[in-house]
């Protein structure tokens, strides 16, 4: 019911270029798991120095983090994320979506104790732009990161 | 070809994400060093470790990341909880350097309202007895 937010509007680029990990059920344990397969590829694949690197595997870990912990509340806790990673070696970008069917408000900083609150924030720090729709269907965050470079080895026209 | 079990040195088995938290006092102080990663999946670990030690009635707490490779909103939360639950007469501070701990406190503010420092040895000697 939610095809056309699962679907990012990319070109299609090789698949070296592109990491998807879809209809993960969204809780803490998986949160992590898909953020270290993410940054496994992203290790692998991209070419960042240490503090890129560390910038983009935590930007989607809040965005993975948020899903898990607010979007499925009026559902009971069960409810699954999307998470979509294409590298545009042509515009030296890698834009990350974040997708999922439940229901999650920006919270307001003025309601939080200061203790709270901190991911959204974080992502607009680390990414070079941060998208967030949100509609009946769901949720979709899309961290952009711009000048990053693909890895160029043999392998990556394997497979 | 058995290298794994070679590799592994920490005394505690932990699973790829999971987060050691040791403890160890110098006078009043106590320095929980953790280890591993920070997440919304650990950080009630680290919680968990600050409430226990705050107990104990130091004059001074120190949560050392050094050996964090991972640091996410949920245990910065963690991190200002705490510093704002213990008594204002306790001294508080984080040890963090590197791009995973210190430059995300820093990019949302933390530095200053949790303690920053990029040494044990700098954290101890502005905290300790």
């Amino acid at each position: 019911m939610a095809f056309a937010m699962t679907t990012p509007s990319y070109p299609c680029p090789d698949d070296g270029d592109r990491f998807a990990d879809n209809g993960v059920a969204a809780d803490a344990r998986n949160a992590g798991r898909v953020r270290d397969e993410f940054a496994g590829w992203l290790r692998a694949r991209v070419g960042l120095d240490d503090v890129r690197f560390s910038d983009v595997v935590l930007a989607v870990n809040e965005a993975l983090a948020n899903v898990a912990e607010f979007a499925y509340r009026q559902q009971h806790g069960t409810g699954t994320v999307d998470l979509e990673a294409v590298q545009d070696r042509a515009a030296a970008t890698l834009a990350v979506t974040i997708t999922d069917q439940g229901c999650w408000r920006e919270p307001d900083p003025a309601k939080q104790g200061r203790a709270r609150g901190r991911g959204i924030p974080l992502m607009r720090a680390l990414a070079d732009e941060v998208t967030i729709d949100t509609s009946a269907l769901g949720t979709t965050v899309c961290l952009r990161f711009d000048n990053v470079q693909a890895i160029v080895d043999a392998d990556a026209k394997i497979g | 070809m058995d290298e794994q079990a070679t590799a592994t040195n920490s005394m505690t088995t932990t699973a790829i994400t999971g987060c050691v938290i040791s403890e160890e006092w110098f006078g009043r102080t106590v320095v929980l060093g953790a280890s591993g990663v920070i997440d919304m999946l650990t950080s009630p670990q680290l919680e968990a470790s600050i409430a226990t030690s705050l107990k104990k009635n130091p004059t001074a707490i120190i949560v050392d990341l050094t050996d964090v490779d991972f640091l996410a909103s949920a245990g910065m939360g963690v991190l200002v909880a705490a510093r704002d639950q213990a008594s204002p007469d306790i001294g508080f501070g984080v040890v963090a350097s590197g791009p995973a701990t210190s430059r995300p406190l820093k990019l949302v503010g933390l530095a200053d309202i949790v303690g920053l420092y990029s040494t044990l040895d700098e954290a101890r000697a502005a905290l300790g007895e």
